[in-house]
């Protein structure tokens, strides 16, 4: 089922869509989160950043950035 | 020989810097930016070399001043050789940056760092084979022991005598995405991931981030640095600093005074009076400020910013603070800032180079200023206020606070633009290395020498100058009847407040002698409080964010800081203080 990140549960999850300009598109994918890259939830806060791990390391993302990227669970 | 160290941040680049330059370095500005870089110079083999500390950068596109900065340097390839630092933990996103590097067809070699946490955490790679594939030499190294670095020196003694080819010819795509694709095939043959019960750290790492558990230790963290800050910094000043000045340096140098036949120029450099605090002359009092007041608090601070920094702690700390900091106009980043300028004013100034747009300087630089009395200024105000109940000194830091909080709230709201958001790499926590840790104290308290010292000296030349010219004079004048029929304040107290801003946390008891009434102290004290930055600050934030940004953010203080003075005034009255 597809979520934002925000609400999406932690787990494994693959990035389906981001929506946004190609400023944040290029931010993100130098940090390895682009369409179709597998990325791990680790936790999140309420109305906060979340934390994901990719590539093997572990990044944190601002609340209405999290909103922007559409996941879906991997299983 | 000119080499570059390059890397994504956090890959431990400074601690390979410091390896191989030993621990003397200078620290240069980047010009036009606020970014700081290092160069030092190392004997290799029989080769001379000069090593260029470059910011650390996730990838060419980044768009951080600090990221820019790198590029230019490194895209001018004005150098010999580029070593490029990796993090063997996360590999992968480190592997983009290199392939970026690799396609510049510069000479390069790899070092990947943290071989032994990586081992510990259950990574393997396979360096051979990752040479092979990318075509350049891969050197494992731990760097806080200087293990790896033999083969370093031998790579490096090799490339001086052009007996190997170092600059790699695999072919690299150009755009970003299919550079990830190739780095996943790289990955799936050279690295593999056993899984291995968590280390100590990685279990701290959980809790100190895990919501429930993260913000109390966060809380507590915070009131313990602030506590070794204060701690470090009263005893430097007490038991060091203050005896050193009163029974060695004044003495000494009272002794030049009737050198000089000038009384005029007597008082700018000595000073009126001999009071090390009041004189306001060159050597004593300029020198009382940078070195008795500031310079101990200055040192006490990036003791423990440098350690909370080493550990790996300040960018959970950005995370628990961002909801927060949000709602104020601000990302988590710019919290640390305002912690530090609790402490004082001018290492929590220096801190925010860390935020990128100027917006969030502007706001983080008027919330710090009006927010956070720094520890002296805190000081004095308790203990002028300790004669009356605990609940007024209680209701003062309440009423700054809430002032703070309301001028950045509308500041949001008028400033262009929204808060940038926070994004932010969560590096794993690391025990801090002791030498690295002094090298980056000296490092930063030869720049606190090097850019305040200077500053807070001239503003006291200036200071005497405005007052020959009977300028300070006119200024209290011009203001003592608004005290007395806004603030409805004493006018006479008009003289302390037009110096004030000078050495802030003593004006604050230069009050006492007036005999003013509860409610005044607490109006006159909240004036000297926010009115204006003391001059150390002054001087740090003008270099620091700019002179039209540190005018405007200047304005702002002064400008809310008679609103809300006003205010306080009729407040207190009306609840019958």
């Amino acid at each position: 089922m597809e979520k934002n990140l925000y609400d999406a549960p932690a787990a494994k999850l693959r990035v389906l869509k981001i929506l946004g300009g190609s400023n944040l598109l290029k931010k993100l994918s130098v940090m390895g989160i682009y369409e179709g890259s597998l990325i791990e939830k680790k936790l999140g806060y309420k109305e906060g950043p979340v934390i994901v791990k990719v590539k093997n390391s572990e990044v944190a993302i601002g609340h209405s950035m999290s909103l922007k990227i559409i996941v879906k669970e991997e299983k | 020989m000119k080499i570059i160290l390059t890397g994504n941040p956090n890959v431990g680049k400074s601690v390979v810097f410091s390896k191989l330059c030993g621990y003397e370095a200078i620290s240069s500005n980047y010009s036009g930016t606020t970014v700081d870089i290092l160069i030092g110079k190392a004997k290799i083999g029989n080769c001379d070399c000069e090593i260029i500390d470059v910011p650390g950068v996730y990838s060419f596109e980044g768009e951080s001043v600090a990221e820019k900065v790198a590029s230019s340097i490194i895209k001018k390839g004005d150098y010999d050789l580029i070593i490029n630092i990796l993090d063997a933990n996360s590999l992968e996103r480190n592997l983009l940056f290199a392939l970026e590097l690799l396609s510049l067809r510069k000479p390069t070699i790899f070092l990947v760092n943290k071989y032994d946490i990586a081992r510990n955490r259950g990574i393997n790679i396979d360096f051979e084979k990752l040479s092979k594939i990318l075509n350049v030499a891969v050197i494992p190294i731990i760097a806080t022991i200087g293990w790896g670095f033999d083969v370093l020196e031998n790579e490096i003694k090799n490339f001086s005598f052009k007996n190997k080819n170092y600059v790699s010819d695999v072919s690299i795509p150009p755009n970003t995405l299919d550079k990830w694709k190739m780095i996943g095939q790289i990955i799936s043959k050279v690295e593999k991931i056993e899984h291995k019960h968590p280390t100590f750290l990685e279990k701290l790492e959980v809790l100190t981030t895990t919501p429930s558990m993260a913000i109390p230790f966060g809380i507590i963290v915070i009131i313990a640095s602030f506590w070794i800050v204060r701690f470090i910094g009263e005893g430097l000043i007490n038991n060091f600093f203050d005896p050193i000045f009163n029974n060695y340096y004044y003495p000494l140098i009272d002794k030049f005074r009737n050198l000089i036949s000038s009384d005029l120029l007597k008082n700018i450099i000595f000073g009126k009076n001999p009071v090390a605090m009041e004189g306001f002359g060159i050597i004593t009092t300029g020198i009382y400020v940078s070195f008795v007041v500031v310079l101990p608090y200055v040192f006490s601070f990036y003791i423990v910013l440098g350690f909370l920094e080493d550990i790996g702690y300040l960018p959970r700390l950005a995370v628990i603070l961002d909801r927060f900091s949000h709602k104020i106009g601000l990302h988590g980043y710019s919290g640390i800032p305002l912690i530090m300028g609790l402490g004082c004013k001018v290492p929590g100034i220096f801190s925010l180079r860390i935020l990128d747009s100027n917006r969030d300087k502007i706001i983080a630089a008027s919330l710090m200023l009006l927010i956070a009395p720094c520890i002296p200024q805190t000081a004095m105000i308790i203990s002028v206020l300790s004669k009356y109940s605990i609940i007024y000194t209680f209701l003062f830091f309440l009423y700054l606070f809430a002032v703070g909080i309301i001028t950045s709230f509308i500041l949001n709201k008028i400033l262009k633009g929204s808060s940038s958001d926070l994004f932010i790499e969560i590096p794993p926590y690391h025990i801090p290395v002791l030498k690295n840790m002094l090298f980056k104290l000296k490092i930063r308290i030869i720049q606190f020498l090097k850019d305040a010292v200077p500053a807070v000296i001239g503003g006291i030349f200036l200071i005497n100058i405005l007052d020959i010219l009977g300028f300070i004079e006119r200024i209290s004048l011009f203001f003592a009847p608004f005290f007395k029929n806004i603030f409805s304040l004493p006018p006479e107290i008009s003289s302390i407040i037009a110096i004030g801003f000078l050495k802030k946390d003593v004006s604050i008891t230069f009050l006492v002698p007036f005999n003013l009434s509860l409610i005044e102290l607490m109006v006159s004290s909240f004036f000297l409080v926010t009115y204006l930055p003391c001059l150390a600050s002054m001087m740090v934030l003008r270099k620091e964010i700019g002179n039209k940004n540190s005018f405007y953010v200047m304005c702002i203080n002064f400008v809310v800081s008679l609103i809300f003075t006003f205010l306080f005034s009729i407040l207190l009255k009306f609840f019958g203080v």
